[in-house]
């Protein structure tokens, strides 16, 4: 990679400790086991797994929303692990969010209006005379009429509602945004809009996307890079058309095989048995429970991410099947 | 399931241990000294020797760590000391009373379980119907009527105005079950419908909310009958929440127990526990209290056993 | 949320009932000149007259100045305890939600404390200690009070703040303070008011009850429950001095209770205008349908048409009309509020009460042959078929299971529903099932609790319950859209091979609004837009060559059909505008005109009809599809 990057993620874990087994024993679940990434400026990052693969939980404890742990996590060079809660607040006009549920993710008790002056109060940005103008500016970016700015989500259909919590992210120009699910709940003709509003968005502002979704083919259009999750682990990473289209893990191969298609005729590869209790996990190799290719030494470690092509890493030990 | 009863068991004690010492501290906190503060009913103070006489008596001239374990060791016997009024053994005033209070309150729950779970169960089901909006508006007529008052009407109806049943008082079953049973109707059911009203309103809301959950779509799509449906898959399921309030609200029932026996002059804990309020008798109020907590916490025991049977999800968390 | 313009109309009069009884009260020197404790005992339990219009008590006190100068001490002594309850606690509960740690704990346990003292005993220990009067009660009522308060706002607030638009203002930046006071504490206001309406009217219940007891307000300070007290020893001589009093308490106390029921329905208005479960839709009128005449269709929906319940409301299905045949997977395909669910619902007479069925016909073919129409049945003879002639797996696995019933006894009531069969036969017949849909270990597993599987198990364990009887129809409402996309492979191949398998040919009724898992699974499509079929015909055809433009905009929009874009390329997909009309709100003409890219003025006035293909294999309501009738433009046009 040419340019610094603009976050830089090494060692991500997550756990949660759930009730106890025996009196003092507390049990904890991991979610995230040493996520690695970097995402560089304007670079749209799309992260691609199952439920239970950690991919929102990725998107929540970069934005500090959650706690985790680390060994680095650096943002536009600071470093989030040792910043102060005060630094961090001000950091925050850089990195935005846009949630899945367009019902939930807007106060129904507040106007347009005050939803996004909210977001600029926060960081002291257009006060006074300036307000105004910036607001009109930001509903119009959104694809929706200035009219809109004194009525209440319950007002709005849901791609509607969508566009508002993307004008909410960004109302403070941040240069990357979490997108968790942010299609998932639209129906398809409103799905296609608001991808070709973000992809827009993208080329006008510059802004970095982290593209969180359970569809790959969705994910394969919006991002440039794509990783694979698959129980808290990265399964493959690599250019969003090569990931798809020669996919160099079983488990990405098999996730390609399993999306229903118009158009391509569909060779599933059939994935044997359940997808493991987070609490259980096989050792090694944490798909080969379900992987059609699994060999005695897949049991024995877990398998690094080896470089399989041009920016294009998978984490299996069959190098010589796909 | 048996570590499950244990966990809750082992929570019931170490809750009657907190409000033990609280009920126990409250005497503590109390400014000035408590002896003297008793005994100083209406305005006239008491001699320094009848004080000095209780200090004694309750023990409160020792050290208060001390005074903490005696006392926890003789409730833990159920020994509740002696009234300082009569000097009597407390423990067995309430082992007297106690079981008349019961009476009173299984007798009532009875009732308003029979009357407001089929009641609750119908307006639920048609909600918005003909039967709900009658039911639910004479519900909340009755909601609006404070034990005491529905008390005193009864009695000026159905005793002074009809004459159909005595207007109070006691005998016992074994001299006269008749006229026992007679003298029980009236403060059964005024603290039954009382119950009645928040049953009916939580079987109603309960069956509601149960009847618009998927399973029940999936059961109509069966083919099963409508009464199979109902009771298997609403009633079955809005049970647990309806036991749950009901044992919560219980406290409020014992509560309201109090002002009906003391109306329908009713010997159970309530008459003992106004006349020793009256009479500042500290240490039998603190006794009745317990026991009525315990009581308390007993029950909801039985209910979180009884709801984790009603739920498998609750067993197995 | 309630500025004074939007005033809901439901809480008019409860506040005006409530407002006037507390009001009256406190004017009570407007009202009375009269002294409420001084005594005249020459007068002693007098008759109203017009100096004294409730006459005078037994002390000869007058009584209307002793019920309005006790309602002042009644609901001062309940409003002022409740008051500072709702504020201690919800500072209480705020913290403890929005800060967790040490905080919640003792929110929590604080609660559970004071909650196994029944409230008018833990008073009665503290007037032991401190006498009666109304500043103890005051201060027994808030201590007693606000840990309910906290225990409330805690959970609701828990509830917000795990909300998405609550982690939006973190996301944001905004200080924690405003948060707590812009988002979560207005959030929260509904159940609070709620909770001190009802603590409210608890403690004048409490108030009173004391006061009755004489361990409350001290004499001769007038109050309800002394006058009760007071009056309930003259109740022969003197029935209205026991009445006003108890008028008074009650009517305040409903007043409160009113106002509270009302304020709940207003802030959560579900369950209120709940429709009665037993609602069956009825058709008006009974159209003369032919009967089925060829042998391999299973069912026949003709003419379609569904409105809502409420008068002059317009139709959420317009006109659907679709013949399901044996052997065959029919996929019936829109988006949400297309009308495609409640299609099907149509079929299994699961109808919401709010949707009536205005016309049409529903008719089946059952195993025995016999045609009979689904919308003119009895409740019983449709629990006869349902289950057993045609069956319906749902799209939440989730909660389509009842959670405290075993997997085993779900299922074995399925069968016995339909067919006289003993337990254990039932049994072994719900083990075979289990394993033909694809479940190791049957023998074990059926013994567990739905919450003890995956999502994919359940939607496994509804297929096999819903093939128990053998059904000729299989009607499945999204059955894989909840699922991850390996599960769902899995569960559409079960589907493929169950349907090959059952003997007696099964006709599989799949909706869905995902078009890569229709083009893998059916043999014929109808695509459903704002209440109506807009195209329909073999898969493979409609899929390849859609003839309608809003079939040809669903295509285009899956990215999945644009394997060569790549937004990083700045290419765009090819989407259409606006968004599908609401059924009070859908154009003249074609429905679909206003997002239609080839929309002519002729589509404005002209709602096309489903016009046939020659080969009469499929059918367009489009104006501009090859289908369409030369010269029904120009023809209509003039007429219009």
């Amino acid at each position: 990679m040419t340019a610094a990057p603009l976050l830089d993620v090494r060692n991500l874990k997550k756990s949660y400790s759930i009730g106890r087994s025996g009196l003092f024993s507390k049990r904890s679940l991991k979610v995230l086991h040493d996520v690695s990434f970097s995402v560089a400026p304007g670079e749209v990052l799309g992260l691609v797994g199952e439920s239970g693969s950690g991919k929102s939980t990725i998107g929540r404890a970069i934005l500090r929303l959650i706690e985790s742990q680390s060994d680095v996590m650096r943002f536009d060079g600071q470093d989030l692990n040792s910043i102060s809660p005060v630094r961090m607040r001000s950091l925050r006009k850089q990195m935005q969010i846009i949630f899945q549920d367009p019902y939930a993710s807007l106060d129904p008790r507040k106007t347009i209006r005050a939803v996004l002056s909210e977001a600029l109060d926060a960081h002291g940005l257009h006060k006074g005379a300036a307000r105004v103008p910036r607001l009109i500016e930001l509903v119009t970016l959104v694809g929706l009429d200035p009219s809109f700015l004194d009525r209440r989500p319950h007002e709005f259909s849901g791609g509607q509602r969508q566009r508002i919590g993307i004008a909410r992210a960004l109302a403070v120009e941040p240069s990357f945004i979490v997108c968790d699910e942010a299609v998932s709940a639209l129906d398809v003709s409103i799905q296609a809009q608001v991808l070709n509003l973000l992809a827009d968005l993208r080329a006008k502002t510059g802004v970095s996307l982290m593209f969180i979704s359970h569809d790959l083919s969705v994910v394969r259009y919006i991002s440039d890079r794509v990783m694979v999750l698959y129980l808290g682990r990265v399964m493959e990473v690599g250019p969003a058309d090569q990931v798809h289209f020669s996919p160099k893990h079983p488990y990405t191969a098999a996730l390609v095989s399993a999306e229903p298609s118009l158009h391509r005729e569909n060779r599933r590869i059939r994935l044997t048995g359940e997808i493991p209790s987070p609490l259980v996990l096989p050792s090694g190799c944490i798909f080969r429970s379900r992987c059609p290719y699994a060999q005695p030494a897949c049991a024995e470690t877990v398998p690094p991410l080896q470089t399989v092509g041009d920016q294009h890493q998978s984490a299996c030990l069959r190098t010589d099947i796909l | 399931m048996l570590a499950f009863i244990s966990r809750r068991m082992a929570a019931a004690v170490a809750m009657l241990l907190v409000i033990g010492t609280i009920i126990f501290s409250l005497l503590i906190i109390v400014p000035g000294d408590p002896a003297e503060l008793l005994l100083s009913t209406g305005g006239g103070s008491a001699s320094a020797e009848a004080i000095a006489n209780l200090r004694v008596n309750m023990g409160l001239d020792k050290p208060v760590l001390t005074q903490y374990v005696t006392f926890l060791y003789n409730t833990a016997r159920l020994d509740f000391g002696t009234s300082i009024v009569d000097n009597g053994s407390i423990s067995s005033v309430i082992a007297l009373r106690l079981p008349r209070t019961l009476e009173i309150i299984i007798a009532g729950t009875i009732f308003a379980l029979l009357l407001a779970i089929p009641a609750g169960t119908a307006a639920g089901l048609r909600a918005g119907g003909k039967f709900d909006i009658a039911a639910s508006a004479i519900n909340a007529l009755l909601t609006s009527i404070p034990g005491f008052v529905l008390g005193t009407l009864f009695i000026f109806f159905f005793a002074q105005v009809l004459g159909w049943l005595p207007a109070g008082g006691y005998v016992a079953f074994a001299a006269n079950p008749m006229q026992h049973l007679q003298m029980l109707v009236l403060p059964a059911l005024t603290v039954g419908l009382h119950l009645a009203t928040i049953v009916f309103r939580m079987t109603r809301a309960s069956v509601l909310e149960m009847r618009g959950h998927d399973w029940v779509r999936t059961a109509v799509a069966k083919g099963l009958r409508r009464k199979r449906v109902v009771r298997r898959h609403i009633l079955y399921n809005a049970l647990g929440p309806i036991i749950t309030v009901v044992g919560l609200q219980l406290g409020i029932l014992l509560g309201s127990t109090v002002l009906v026996e003391f109306i329908y002059n009713w010997p159970g804990l309530s008459g003992l526990l106004v006349s020793a309020v009256e009479q500042r008798d500290y240490p039998t109020v603190r006794a009745v209290i317990l026991t009525v907590a315990a009581i308390f916490i007993g029950i909801n025991l039985v209910i979180d056993i009884l709801s984790s049977l009603l739920d498998p999800r609750i067993r197995l968390q | 949320m309630m500025s004074v313009r939007n005033f809901p109309k439901r809480m008019i009069l409860p506040s005006l009932f409530l407002a006037a009884l507390i009001i009256i009260p406190f004017a009570a020197p407007l009202i009375t000149a009269d002294d409420p404790v001084k005594i005249a005992v020459r007068y002693r339990l007098a008759a109203p007259d017009l100096e004294h219009w409730l006459g005078r008590d037994e002390f000869g006190r007058d009584r209307l100045a002793r019920v309005l100068y006790g309602g002042q001490v009644s609901l001062t002594v309940a409003f002022v305890a409740t008051t500072i309850a709702c504020i201690i606690g919800t500072l209480f509960g705020l913290v403890g939600a929005y800060f967790r740690g040490p905080s919640e704990f003792v929110t929590s346990r604080l609660s559970d404390i004071v909650l196994c003292f029944p409230p008018i005993l833990l008073a009665l220990l503290v007037v032991t200690l401190f006498g009666p009067g109304s500043v103890t009660l005051v201060a027994v009522l808030s201590v007693l009070y606000f840990p309910t308060f906290a225990r409330i706002t805690f959970s609701e607030a828990l509830r917000v703040t795990s909300l998405d638009f609550v982690e939006a203002s973190r996301a944001l930046g905004t200080p924690s303070y405003r948060i707590v006071l812009g988002t979560v504490l207005p959030n929260i206001a509904g159940p609070l008011s709620v909770q001190y309406s009802l603590t409210a009217a608890a403690a004048i219940t409490i108030e009173s009850g004391l006061s009755f007891l004489g361990l409350g307000v001290v004499p001769p300070a007038p109050s309800w429950g002394q006058m009760i007290r007071g009056a309930r020893q003259f109740m022969n001589q003197d029935p209205l001095g026991i009445m006003i009093p108890c008028a008074a308490l009650v009517l305040t106390i409903y007043a409160i209770n009113f106002f509270c029921d009302r304020l709940r329905d207003t802030l959560d208005p579900k369950g209120t205008s709940g429709s009665s479960m037993d609602e069956v839709s009825k058709p008006k009128s009974r159209a003369n349908a032919p009967t089925i005449k060829d042998p391999d269709v299973v069912a026949v929906i003709n003419n379609l048409r569904l409105e809502t319940a409420h008068f002059g409301t317009p139709a959420v299905i317009e006109d659907v009309s679709l013949t399901l045949r044996a052997n065959q997977c029919t996929a019936l395909v829109g988006e949400s509020g297309s009308g495609k669910s409640l299609s099907s619902l149509a079929l299994m007479g699961l109808l919401p009460g709010a949707i009536r069925q205005v016309g049409g016909t529903l008719q089946l073919r059952r195993k025995s042959d016999e045609v009979v129409d689904l919308g003119f049945l009895d409740a019983r003879r449709l629990e006869d078929i349902r289950g057993n002639d045609i069956a319906m797996i749902f799209q939440e696995p989730m909660t389509s299971l009842n959670p405290i019933h075993k997997i085993s006894d779900q299922m074995i009531e399925a069968i016995t529903a339909h067919r006289p069969m003993s337990k254990s036969d039932a049994r072994a017949h719900a083990i075979a099932l289990l394993k033909r849909v694809g479940m190791n270990d049957a023998e074990r597993r059926i013994d567990s609790y739905p919450d003890q599987m995956s999502g994919g198990m359940r939607q496994r364990v509804m297929i096999g319950m819903a093939l128990s009887c053998e059904p000729r129809l299989l009607i499945a409402d999204e059955p894989t859209t909840a699922l991850d996309v390996t599960i769902q492979a899995e569960i559409i191949e079960l589907l493929q091979t169950l349907r090959q398998d059952q003997g007696n040919g099964l006709s599989l009724l799949f909706i869905s609004h995902n078009l890569g898992v229709v083009a893998d699974i059916a043999d014929r499509v109808a695509v459903m837009y704002s209440g109506l079929i807009v195209e329909e015909g073999p898969a493979a055809q409609i899929l390849r060559d859609p003839h309608h433009p809003y079939t040809r905009a669903l295509i285009e929009s899956m990215p999945s059909s644009h394997e060569e874009l790549n937004s990083a390329r700045g290419d765009r997909l090819p989407a259409i505008s606006g968004t599908p009309p609401l059924p009070s709100a859908r154009p003249s003409g074609c429905t679909f005109r206003d997002r239609c890219p080839i929309a002519l003025p002729a589509c404005a006035h002209i709602r096309p009809a489903l016009y046939p293909s020659a080969d009469g294999e499929r059918a367009v309501r489009c104006l501009r599809a090859p289908e369409a009738p030369a010269g029904v433009m120009n023809h209509q046009t003039e007429a219009a």
